[in-house]
């Protein structure tokens, strides 16, 4: 019944989102989008680091690329990332929101409008608000909405401002995020 | 992050008011990057919604002005991708300029707010070429031209800037292309006083003919399929055989009718070179 997994992660969330990646089978039924924040000008690498354990393909997509199951997209560096009618990533080089570029808030709130309720958004450890805007518009439009226990977080700022801003669906540390995700079908 | 938010009827409802009242056509423009546009404009002018938007251009030439440089996406960068600006003034530049009998032109196709164009200009005169090439760059109204003339630019984060300047190996210093007075930065404007501006609507409908390079940079993130394609076409008539044309890094000529008149000159800095067809 879902289309899509969106997760938005700032300092302390590499480790987690590898572990994630890492648990994921081949045949996972949904496309996993990744907004987070990351160095502007290292191009490359970071996509090579997530893949080494990842259990599904890590596309640093182009403008305009079609959205496909079972592979996950991670916002390129120095753009905000937006999901389109039609299942298309749209770039963009707007003014840094909440200091950042990608903009958790940003990639959220678009997949929100076009996923509505067939969506799950996932926020983890990170230092800034980032974020906690557009898990709320998720919830709102009928999604599921997911934090990192904040107490395993390296860093609490965001799973909390999020907490604060939405009634969310479940607090899970990272064992209880991967369990989720492995038992959803199509 | 808090902000208003408009549905898509209402924001078909203005494109269509800007179609009709003053024959500019935003209809391919990428609907959610463009309705996000809206929404800024409708707060930053404290309107009440779509409707007060509309009613507010509607026989307002001075606010369309304003509201076509507020609908624009500001570049925000000086050497955005200073990777980029290399393999520009290394491999292709040097390459336009010595095969050329006339002055080469250089066409940004893209509406700059001036970053690409002083980012451009400052390496060539550090090449000593600013002379040996003819620049066209296109703009939306008259005020981005005297903004752009007068060197005021509103580059956001000077140490970005700066940091890509170190990055791209320039001859002299970043800050000796500008100076700060009060708060508010003036680059040196003989950079530009050669540069031919061409006033364009959405759809870029004019193009200078015979261009060996086009700075198409981050537009058609702003667009659709459609538009795209139909602009990429204009481009590929404008740009003379071996030509070249610059995306952004990660926009693609691949699933665009454009592909097959181009080759890939550089992958990863998304250059391509015009075939002879």
């Amino acid at each position: 019944m879902y289309k899509a997994v969106i997760i938005g992660g700032s300092a302390g969330s590499f480790q987690v989102i590898t572990r994630i990646l890492h648990s994921l089978p081949a045949s996972f039924p949904l496309p996993v989008l990744l907004c987070l924040h990351r160095l502007k000008h290292v191009r490359s690498g970071f996509v090579e680091a997530l893949s080494l354990k990842s259990g599904i393909p890590i596309i640093e997509p182009d403008d305009k690329e079609q959205i496909k199951p079972g592979k996950a997209y991670l916002a390129p560096a120095n753009y905000h990332m937006f999901i389109e009618l039609g299942n298309k990533i749209a770039l963009s080089t707007e003014d840094p929101v909440n200091h950042s570029r990608p903009s958790i808030d940003l990639s959220f709130l678009t997949a929100a409008q076009v996923y509505r309720d067939k969506l799950i958004g996932v926020i983890l450890s990170g230092a800034n608000r980032d974020g906690a805007y557009g898990l709320k518009k998720i919830k709102d439009l009928g999604g599921l909405a997911i934090v990192q226990d904040p107490n395993e977080c390296q860093v609490r700022t965001m799973t909390e401002a999020s907490l604060k801003m939405t009634p969310v669906d479940h607090v899970y540390n990272t064992s209880e995020i991967i369990r989720f995700l492995q038992t959803i079908k199509t | 992050m808090m902000q208003y938010e408009i549905g898509i009827v209402e924001t078909r409802n203005v494109i269509k008011t800007l179609l009709d009242d003053y024959g500019y056509d935003f209809r391919d423009y990428a609907l959610t990057s463009f309705k996000r546009r809206l929404e800024q404009i409708i707060s930053n002018n404290g309107l009440k919604d779509a409707d007060g938007l509309i009613g507010k251009l509607k026989g307002n030439p001075t606010f369309f002005d304003q509201f076509l440089n507020e609908v624009n996406i500001d570049t925000t960068e000086m050497f955005r991708d200073p990777s980029f600006w290399r393999t520009l003034r290394d491999d292709i530049l040097p390459e336009i300029i010595r095969n050329s009998t006339t002055k080469p032109r250089i066409w940004i196709a893209s509406f700059d707010s001036g970053e690409e164009l002083y980012s451009l200009t400052i390496i060539l005169k550090e090449m000593g070429a600013l002379d040996k090439v003819q620049i066209y760059s296109n703009v939306f109204t008259n005020a981005t031209i005297q903004k752009i003339t007068s060197g005021q630019l509103d580059p956001k984060d000077i140490e970005i800037n700066e940091a890509n300047y170190v990055r791209l190996n320039g001859k002299s210093q970043y800050s000796s292309y500008y100076k700060v007075e009060g708060n508010k930065y003036f680059f040196d404007s003989t950079l530009v006083k050669d540069v031919n501006f061409i006033k364009q609507t959405p759809i870029i409908d004019k193009d200078p003919g015979a261009v060996k390079l086009v700075l198409f940079r981050n537009q058609a993130l702003y667009y659709n399929q459609l538009l795209q394609e139909r602009v990429l076409q204009k481009i590929a008539e404008s740009l003379v055989a071996g030509g070249f044309l610059a995306l952004g890094i990660k926009e693609t000529l691949e699933n665009t009718n454009a592909n097959n008149k181009f080759t890939v000159f550089n992958e990863t800095e998304r250059i391509y070179k015009r075939k002879n067809v």
